[in-house]
């Protein structure tokens, strides 16, 4: 009996924290937080199928480093987009965020 | 939930004890009422998710992992607390129907994601990972993932790039 | 003998009709000139009726046309008119009262600013009626039964100013139209039953007359009961009785024409019509006979305490249409038309005299009435011919009438016999009653009473004429009536039946004169001692008060539920359609807010809801 399945529910559990926190959080750079918070469950999957899965490869690892460069980068440019915006309307609030609707 | 057909082994245990910070770390990451708080909980969880890595015989990525999340993105969010002003919390006004409908939805897929693992049934693996985590990655990166690297690489470029195009002020803008 | 004027038998509705459309259509310009198109249309009706009938009595055959009118499946619909001894009897009767109601009502109603509209109905009436008659298959009859009853329904509400009379015509419609109901479904049992689907009355004769077998007995009988109700709610007996005296509402002459003459004979007549289903059937037969004869006697008592003469007359007539169906019951279809055939002239003939009174005194009250005789002739003395005629006093013509009927009752039950006995009792005591109360005494102070017209006086004594000669044609001795109608010979029952009768009815006139003329038995204290008896029957043994407890209110609060049903629940599901629309709409606006979160919450729950649609089987 193996933990894939403890690794798979955890990485769920996370994720859904994470999908929680973007849905819900008021502040801006906390739903960033929360959207790295889901990335990193997305990673753990991988690199638990990498170990416990029908063909153990370091293909899931590879797969992962990818994973969190592309974070990394997108979350560069949001905080860069977050400080654009804060210099417009002086507010970090995602409810006021809604200019698309005009 | 597994049956408890489980040894309690080393790996269980250490496992046990990574899984419980790392949601800790998140749940309070939510759940913290300054901004700074929630980032530092946040690094938290990212560094217990090091460890399962490590637990998962990953050095790799576990390395990886703190030097990029730890190091670079939690300064990263750092940062952009700094440069704006986060005095706004006090006055925000409750949500509790689309708070509700959110834990509504997350519980959801989280019922849909655990049972669809309970009812699967995982082979059991058919071998075990090379030794050598970081050769074996190298050479694989630069034989049979070497494209995907080197886009990579772009990525991150256009990345950074834009965000200083972003954030750059305007030349009125400047003091 | 060859039939020339039956031939032209269309004519007599059709000129009725024809005066309906054009009173109707230039009504508002004519007045006196439309009450003149409308007699002299029911003058021509009378006479071709009379030539018609003449013609029969000379022996001619009878006479029937018939077109198809509507064909579907194996079965056909006509409309036919068919001339027999019945038919042509009927037509002569309308069209006598009817032209000499044309002619009253000239006089009676000229003050009235609706004349116009007044003779319209009457013709159409009168149009319906003889179309009625003439019908040669029952399902024609039906349709012109129901157009009877729809101007019966606007003639009681001529004056729909008055709430009464407003309620009295619905009534009157509501309440046939129970016994119509009967009629229908017996029509509809016919159609289905008889042999081809044919429903005129000479088939009917035939399939019913030979005692056939062909419609098994059960199916007899109740097509004869349902025939029968129909003619209890037409003719006012026991139970569907209670319209006929609040119809009283409506204007004299109609109350003469309609109620008592011809409309209410309309059951009787039906009856005879399809005498063969109710020979082919002893049950329904005794039922007859037996609703007959409880409606004679249970009607003669409520008019005993009655104060309004229309109301009395109208008891009157009820009374008077059971002795009808008494003797259609114990087998006499001659007895029975006999006394359809007298009752016409004479009613009539106290109906129009009544409203020659009311028009003279403008109260309908006979306790503010007395001593009318001196100051209206003529009045007077009509009415008295026709009070005698209807007490049964010979040798006037309703003596020899209700002869027949009580004759052939002694043959068949003795117990009927005797109903009809007491009630020419109570019939001779309530007429002299009337008779004393409104035209004998002294005049009251101020009354300022004066004689009618001509143009209303002469129809009154038309009909007087008529009510002495008219029972001539049927005696014991000379049967020519009774031949000429159904081919049965001449009867000569016992003499029996006759002194009973004559005895019944001079007792009740002396009992009359006595209480209410020379005051020997004091009539107040009689009236003090049997109050209880007095209050039950003028409240008509509250019949009407029982059927507004069990069936109106009833049916009223079934509206009101049903109402109230329909306000909340079917126009709840169509406000909750409309509501549920705009809270749709509502919620969709929110949701278009320009706010990341929603849009990010709609799409996890859409894809939740993707993979659970999808794959939800497999979960568990």
């Amino acid at each position: 009996m193996t933990l894939l399945g403890s690794y798979l529910t955890l990485a769920a559990v996370l994720f859904c924290l994470g999908l929680y926190g973007v849905l819900t959080k008021r502040n801006a750079i906390v739903v960033l937080l929360s959207l790295e918070l889901m990335l990193n469950a997305v990673n753990l999957n991988l690199v638990a199928f990498a170990k416990y899965g029908m063909i153990p490869s370091l293909t899931g690892h590879i797969f992962t480093l990818f994973t969190i460069s592309v974070a990394a980068a997108e979350a560069a440019v949001g905080v860069a987009i977050l400080i654009v915006f804060y210099r417009r309307r002086v507010t970090v609030n995602v409810d006021e965020f809604d200019e698309l609707r005009r | 939930m597994f049956g408890l057909n489980l040894d309690i082994t080393g790996e269980l245990a250490a496992f046990f004890i990574l899984a419980v910070c790392a949601i800790t770390g998140a749940v309070m990451s939510l759940n913290l009422s300054r901004v700074i708080h929630s980032v530092l909980s946040l690094a938290f969880t990212f560094i217990s998710l090091a460890g399962l890595y490590v637990l998962l015989g990953a050095e790799f990525a576990a390395f990886v992992q703190v030097l990029v999340y730890v190091g670079a993105v939690t300064i990263l969010m750092i940062f952009g607390i700094m440069m704006t002003r986060q005095d706004h919390e006090s006055q925000e006004r409750p949500r509790p129907l689309t708070e509700a409908l959110a834990g509504i939805g997350c519980l959801a897929l989280f019922g849909i994601l655990f049972f669809t693992i309970r009812g699967t049934d995982f082979p059991a693996p058919a071998g075990t990972l090379p030794e050598d985590n970081v050769g074996e990655i190298g050479r694989l990166i630069f034989s049979g993932f070497a494209i995907p690297f080197e886009l990579m690489s772009v990525l991150l470029t256009v990345a950074f790039v834009g965000a200083v195009m972003l954030a750059r002020r305007e030349e009125d803008d400047l003091p | 003998m060859a039939t020339v004027y039956a031939a032209y038998a269309w004519l007599v509705p059709t000129l009725p009709l024809a005066a309906f459309a054009l009173l109707t259509a230039f009504g508002r310009s004519l007045r006196t000139t439309g009450a003149w198109v409308a007699i002299t249309a029911s003058l021509g009706s009378l006479v071709l009726a009379l030539l018609i009938a003449g013609e029969r009595l000379a022996g001619a055959e009878d006479y029937s046309q018939s077109f198809e009118w509507l064909a579907f499946g194996t079965a056909t619909l006509h409309i036919g008119i068919d001339v027999t001894s019945l038919t042509s009897l009927m037509m002569v009767i309308v069209t006598v009262v009817g032209f000499l109601v044309n002619v009253y009502s000239y006089g009676y109603m000229r003050d009235d600013e609706r004349l116009t509209v007044f003779y319209a109905y009457v013709q159409l009436f009168l149009a319906s009626m003889l179309g009625l008659v003439l019908a040669d298959n029952l399902l024609m009859l039906y349709i012109f039964w129901e157009l009877v009853g729809v101007c019966s329904f606007l003639l009681i509400g001529f004056w729909y100013h008055k709430p009464e009379a407003r309620d009295a015509a619905k009534k009157a419609f509501i309440v046939t139209r129970v016994g119509d109901l009967g009629l229908l479904i017996a029509v509809l049992l016919l159609f289905w039953y008889m042999p081809g689907h044919a429903l005129d009355f000479s088939s009917i004769s035939n399939v019913f007359g030979n005692d056939g077998g062909t419609i098994s007995a059960g199916v007899t009988t109740l097509i004869a009961l349902l025939i029968f109700l129909g003619a209890v709610g037409k003719s006012g007996q026991f139970p569907l009785h209670v319209w006929l005296p609040d119809a009283m509402e409506g204007p004299t002459p109609i109350s003469a024409l309609i109620h008592a003459a011809t409309m209410v004979a309309a059951g009787v007549f039906l009856v005879a019509r399809t005498f063969p289903v109710f020979e082919a059937s002893p049950e329904a037969m005794t039922t007859v006979a037996v609703i007959g004869a409880f409606t004679a006697i249970f009607a003669a008592t409520i008019a005993l305490a009655q104060n309004d003469i229309k109301r009395v007359l109208a008891y009157s007539t009820v009374s008077q249409l059971g002795y009808m169906m008494l003797g259609l019951g114990v087998g006499s279809v001659v007895a029975g038309m006999f006394h359809l055939f007298t009752h016409a002239f004479f009613k009539a003939l106290l109906f129009l005299a009544a409203g020659s009174v009311i028009h003279a005194v403008h109260t309908q009250d006979i306790r503010e009435m007395g001593g009318l005789a001196g100051r209206m002739k003529i009045t007077a003395w009509t009415f008295g011919i026709g009070a005698l005629a209807l007490a049964g006093i010979p040798p006037l013509a309703g003596f020899w009438s209700k002869d027949a009927i009580l004759a052939a009752a002694l043959e068949k039950d003795p117990l009927l016999f005797t109903v009809g006995a007491v009630t020419a009792f109570l019939t001779a005591l309530y007429m002299s009653r009337l008779f004393y109360l409104v035209f004998a005494g002294k005049p009251k102070d101020g009354s300022h009473a004066h004689e009618s017209p001509a143009v209303m006086t002469v129809p009154l004594v038309v009909l007087a004429a008529l009510s002495v000669i008219a029972g001539f044609v049927e005696t014991p001795w000379y049967g020519g009536f009774g031949e000429w109608l159904t081919g049965e010979s001449a009867r000569h029952a016992g003499y029996l039946a006759m002194i009973i009768a004559t005895a019944a009815g001079l007792l009740g006139l002396y009992l009359g004169w006595l209480i209410w003329q020379k005051g020997t038995i004091d009539r107040k204290a009689l009236a003090a001692r049997m109050s209880g008896l007095v209050r039950v029957l003028e409240r008509k043994y509250y019949i009407d008060e029982f059927y507004d407890l069990v069936f109106v209110r009833s049916l009223r609060g079934l509206g009101h539920m049903l109402r109230r049903f329909d306000a909340l629940v079917v126009d709840g599901v169509v406000w909750l359609i409309a509501a549920t629309a705009q809270a749709v709409g509502r919620l969709n606006t929110r949701m278009q807010s320009g706010q990341l979160q929603g849009y990010l919450l709609a799409a996890v729950f859409s894809v939740v809801i993707l993979v659970l649609a999808m794959a939800g089987r497999r979960l568990w």
